[in-house]
């Protein structure tokens, strides 16, 4: 009964004009997430090979790891010329979004290059 | 976008070449015997450097990042689906009692 999709190409999430649920564009939110998760896996490759190159082990790597993120935080960031709300739904997306994954990439590159350059 | 891809290359060859030097050396610490404390300082510089290029191309290379609040400019809906027995749309006439008894139906 009450209708609540607007059936146009960009789907938006359902609004009822007497709440006041803020809608989005999915479709772009998909796409900035998208952007993030690309920048942050790239980032997170390169400071592995930074990581192996430098020697580091251990702790340091790690710590190094997030230093790398919260670089890439700040530049992703700046990308949106810190206006994070008209193009994320909250602060959370941009700050902790990909780390974990951007992790396991780290790692291996950094033994990766670790090897080449200290042990080989 | 082909500079975004071209400022990357160019970072990760001197990534490469800072890896390159780091091996050399480190042949030369091993010829003279002594720990490996820290690339030396160019390297370091290098990495800097490699590390600020590699930086810019991942933040252009994926692309803009697009708006996605409903009022701004470029979300504007400016076109209806041809498909006309499908289109719902959100108005006022909620409100109004329902004037049709659904037993009939």
């Amino acid at each position: 009964m009450a209708v609540h999709d607007d059936s146009n190409g960009q789907k938006k999430k359902s609004s009822d004009a007497l709440d006041e649920i803020p809608t989005f564009n999915v479709e772009n939110m998909q796409n900035n997430t998208r952007i993030i998760n690309y920048s942050r896996t790239f980032m997170s490759i390169i400071g592995g090979v930074i990581a192996g190159i430098l020697g580091y082990t251990a702790l340091t790597g790690f710590i190094f790891y997030f230093v790398i993120m919260a670089i890439t935080t700040v530049g992703l960031a700046a990308k949106t010329g810190f206006a994070v709300h008209s193009f994320f739904d909250s602060w959370n997306q941009i700050v902790f979004d990909g780390i974990l994954g951007g992790l396991l990439s780290f790692v291996l590159f950094w033994t990766f290059a670790y090897d080449m350059v200290h042990i080989f | 976008m082909g500079l975004g891809y071209a400022v990357g290359v160019v970072g990760f060859l001197i990534l490469a070449h800072a890896a390159y030097s780091t091996i050399q050396y480190r042949s030369l610490l091993k010829i003279t015997e002594e720990e490996f404390t820290g690339p030396p300082i160019t390297v370091v510089v290098e990495l800097i450097a490699g590390l600020f290029f590699c930086l810019w191309a991942a933040l252009t290379v994926p692309g803009k990042f697009l708006s996605i609040l409903p009022q701004s400019d470029e979300n504007r809906v400016v076109a209806l689906p041809s498909n006309l027995d499908f289109m719902i749309f959100n108005h006022r006439g909620k409100v109004f009692p329902m004037g049709i008894d659904m037993k009939q139906m």
